[in-house]
């Protein structure tokens, strides 16, 4: 009878041990050297206590390379100055290539929302978005008083930097050169396109 | 008399039919007409957008108030600026078709999609180990004929009677029997849980952990095709792939918040981590400075050790390969996952690409399985053009150049 205990025992240990070996998808597994994996120097997006590490640079810090040629405001006013005044920026080269560029951009970035023919239908499904407008309208807008196939490089410029109404800015996402890139597509492409 | 009641009868389904009909086509007309003149601003229960909730509003006491509220809401529509409204454009349209739109705002019923949550695990089964494990038996057993034959023997010269293998077998057993059952069950165990132990060392396929937003790949970039580089916009220019920061979120759930309660309580910790509450506050872009921002901590899933260095930009712009042909379907899971091998190796872009993947995901083996399968695109490539006229005089007569012979295979490449 002792013995039989004795094997039981030894049976609940074993279990214990296979049941530790779950594969649950919350743990990553069994590291080799985990100071290599989560080491204490600070990389991209990880977690730190140092203060101040992430405080915003001084006022008007430009970035190296980084200076913009498009200083207007996000207010309405500055919207319509910039399609009067703002063009393209001299650096920048209208070529087959840069065309390219932009469209695979404007595929990547736009299409979900504006379509990939830019037509305003694209595939994201809600209600918000349903009644995007497109390049090609010649129905007149509210916010310039013209119309869509009628807006000048500054007024899409300005609207991917500081969004309108239901879509957000987008300067974090994409830098000058390529949000060029992209209304240069829209330019040549689709508002041209019937 | 019959044929009179049958007459009147089919008359009078066919009447119907054809109102219901027209009530349908009013139904869709409207719909045409809100989704093109209105919905740019309004929503239809789903709270305020640029303007106010069409629902609410129509139901609203300035609206139903009025003696005339279908006739006020026609002049209100055709020219809001009488009404005191200045930031509503007019409304070219009759009474008739504001009249349909009114009825299908009425008879607005939000659609519930489904999002399916099922993820794959996939079976894996390894004949390899059975195999050895036989061949290490096969050999046990010669070590036991040989060790009984050394035992008689022995014997023999001792002059006691011989016992054959079996008799010797059956002696040990009947004396030492739980020791026997104990230590094989525990050798066979212990064996099993360092030969995982083992295997899985810096393992990480499947690692899928929870998030603290339950966020769905399969909504955003499945159903309403975002692309991967919308959100995860910094894998195109540089090493780290990031997870995108909430304003990136707030692009669109400024205005999307949600149409059940689980999804507003989700999306609400996106508006949380601005400090801002997603019932009663509004989010200003302008404002967005002096919001009292914390961090939404996500958990990481892709981690290399120090040691390694890999390059989100080399891969996917220089090289031109697709998220999913490391990552798996993404579009088709909820939060972040570790993509095993096998379900890597039924992606279409790898097979198209001719690569297979026989080492886990995420281990040295798997990143060079890649480098000696996947072709490289040698022309186009203004910045290594030298680099590539070199190599084509080096490898003289080969078409297909492979990532190990451009040096991909390289150890200072990754590990320096």
């Amino acid at each position: 009878m002792k013995r039989l205990f004795y094997n039981i025992g030894i049976f609940t240990v074993l279990s214990i041990f296979f049941a530790c070996t779950s594969d649950s998808t919350n743990n990553p597994g069994f590291e080799y050297m985990p100071d290599m994996y989560r080491s204490p120097s600070i990389g991209a997006q990880s977690e730190h206590n140092i203060e101040n590490y992430n405080s915003k640079p001084v006022l008007g810090t430009v970035a190296r390379g980084k200076l913009s040629t498009f200083n207007y405001s996000s207010s309405n006013e500055d919207y319509l100055r910039a399609g009067l005044e703002s063009t393209y920026p001299t650096s920048f080269v209208k070529t087959e290539k840069t065309l390219d560029q932009g469209k695979g951009l404007y595929v990547m970035m736009c299409s979900h929302c504006h379509g990939i023919n830019g037509d305003g239908k694209g595939s994201v499904d809600h209600p918000v978005y349903s009644a995007i407008p497109s390049y090609s309208d010649s129905i007149q807008i509210r916010r310039t008083g013209g119309n869509m196939r009628d807006l000048k490089e500054g007024h899409l410029f300005h609207s991917i930097t500081y969004g309108l109404n239901a879509m957000g800015p987008h300067s974090y996402l994409l830098s000058e050169q390529e949000r060029w890139k992209i209304v240069y597509y829209i330019q040549e492409k689709l508002q041209k396109n019937k | 008399m019959t044929l009179y009641k049958r007459f009147f009868l089919s008359q009078f389904v066919f009447v119907i039919l054809f109102f219901l009909n027209i009530n349908l086509a009013a139904q869709s007309e409207g719909e045409q007409i809100f989704k093109s003149n209105c919905a740019a601003c309004h929503t239809i229960g789903g709270g305020k957008l640029i303007g106010p909730d069409a629902k609410e509003w129509l139901s609203s006491d300035r609206f139903v108030s009025t003696d005339d509220p279908l006739g006020t809401l026609v002049k209100y529509v055709q020219n809001p600026a009488d009404f005191g409204v200045l930031e509503m454009p007019a409304q070219a349209l009759t009474a008739g078709e504001i009249k349909q739109v009114l009825d299908y705002v009425d008879g607005y019923v939000p659609e519930v999609k489904e999002v399916v949550t099922s993820i794959e695990v996939a079976e894996e089964e390894s004949t390899n180990p059975v195999i050895i494990l036989l061949i290490v038996t096969l050999i046990l057993f010669l070590l036991i004929l040989v060790l009984v034959s050394v035992k008689n023997n022995l014997k023999e010269s001792l002059s006691l009677p011989t016992e054959t293998v079996f008799e010797s077998f059956k002696n040990y057993v009947t004396i030492n029997r739980n020791k026997i059952i104990i230590g094989f069950v525990l050798f066979i165990s212990l064996m099993y849980l360092l030969y995982n132990l083992m295997m899985g060392v810096g393992v990480v396929e499947k690692y899928q952990p929870d998030q603290p937003i339950a966020f769905s790949h399969e909504l955003h970039a499945g159903l309403n095709g975002v692309d991967c580089n919308y959100c995860h916009s910094s894998a195109k220019n540089s090493a780290h792939s990031g997870v995108p920061s909430a304003n990136v979120c707030m692009n669109c759930h400024a205005v999307v918040k949600g149409g059940d309660d689980k999804a507003k309580n989700e999306i609400g910790k996106i508006w949380k981590s601005f400090g801002l509450d997603i019932e009663t506050d509004d989010f200003d872009w302008n404002k967005l400075d002096t919001y009292q921002q914390t961090p939404i901590e996500w958990i990481r899933v892709h981690n290399l050790p120090d040691h390694a260095y890999f390059n989100h930009a080399q891969h996917v712009t220089v090289g031109g390969l697709e998220c999913q042909q490391c990552h798996g379907n993404m579009q088709e899971k909820t939060v972040g996952q570790v993509a095993t091998a096998e379900e890597l190796n039924k992606i279409d872009y790898n097979i198209k690409d001719g690569i297979e993947f026989d080492h886990p995901t995420l281990t040295m083996g798997w990143c060079i399985d890649c480098h000696r399968q996947k072709e490289v695109d040698m022309e186009g490539n203004d910045y290594y053009t030298e680099m590539h006229k070199n190599i084509k005089e080096k490898h003289e007569g080969v078409e297909n150049f492979t990532v190990d012979m451009i040096g991909g295979l390289e150890c200072g490449k990754c590990h320096y």
